[in-house]
């Protein structure tokens, strides 16, 4: 299990929780507000990892969604066509 | 406490900034950029600053001193793009309201209805559409003169009552 932490000031809470719908299905993610952070606890499936998929990328693939998302709910892209 | 501070790992980059610098849709700009190649965390760290935590991912770029140069000219870029998007806010904002304007093109017959006429307003007529075309074109008659001389044969005005 890999406990990730977001700062509540650096996050949208609705980015995190899409994030998970998202990568829901890859394994077991817990989310839960402790203090000023969002923590999401992430466990990959057994399926998810019979077809390659390590603990360590998917929680770095939640945090990345989760940030891109936080970026573009505040509008906030840089605009150089780097992103996704 | 220097402004910004940089570790380098292994295909990874530690960046803490001072977010009076770097303002934070600055370091969410530089970070968007990154998002494609890069696995990136952001984290509140002590005294007001902010940690950009890169990390290649598998087959991305791992030449982490690289990584961290171009973060940091991005987040300059960024800030700087702000900083002049800022200064010229007014003006943008002028000139899109002028094209939104002039696209909307003549007024409707809903604008032309809820046009506030009144008794006052209503029959004034500067263009001079409401008149006549002879009224507006016609050849204007010379005024009458107070002597009315004779005319070009020589013969004297007919007399009234005739």
């Amino acid at each position: 299990m890999i406990e990730l932490r977001f700062h509540g000031e650096l996050y949208d809470g609705f980015a995190i929780d899409e994030a998970a719908k998202v990568y829901g299905p890859f394994g077991v993610i817990d989310l839960a507000r402790e203090g000023d952070a969002f923590v999401a606890r992430v466990t990959v499936g057994a399926a998810a990892r019979d077809q390659g998929v390590d603990e360590a990328t998917l929680a770095a693939e939640l945090a990345n969604y989760a940030l891109g998302k936080t970026i573009e709910l505040r509008g906030a892209g840089g605009g150089h066509g780097g992103a996704p | 406490m220097a402004d910004t501070s940089v570790v380098l790992g292994e295909g990874s980059v530690d960046l803490e900034l001072d977010e009076g610098l770097y303002p934070r849709d600055a370091i969410y700009g530089a970070a968007y950029v990154f998002i494609d190649r890069c696995y990136v965390l952001l984290d509140r760290v002590a005294g007001g600053r902010i940690k950009v935590a890169l990390r290649a991912k598998r087959g991305g770029a791992a030449d982490s001193a690289a990584l961290a140069g171009e973060l940091q000219n991005e987040l300059l870029a960024q800030a700087w793009r702000r900083a002049i998007a800022e200064e010229n806010r007014a003006l943008i904002e002028q000139v899109t309201t002028r094209a939104l304007a002039g696209a909307a093109g003549p007024p409707g017959l809903d604008e032309l209805l809820a046009m506030d006429i009144g008794e006052a307003t209503a029959f004034e007529d500067p263009l001079g559409i409401a008149m006549s075309w002879e009224e507006k074109y016609a050849k204007k008659k010379a005024a009458p003169q107070v002597d009315d001389p004779p005319d070009a044969q020589g013969d004297p005005p007919p007399e009234k009552g005739s």
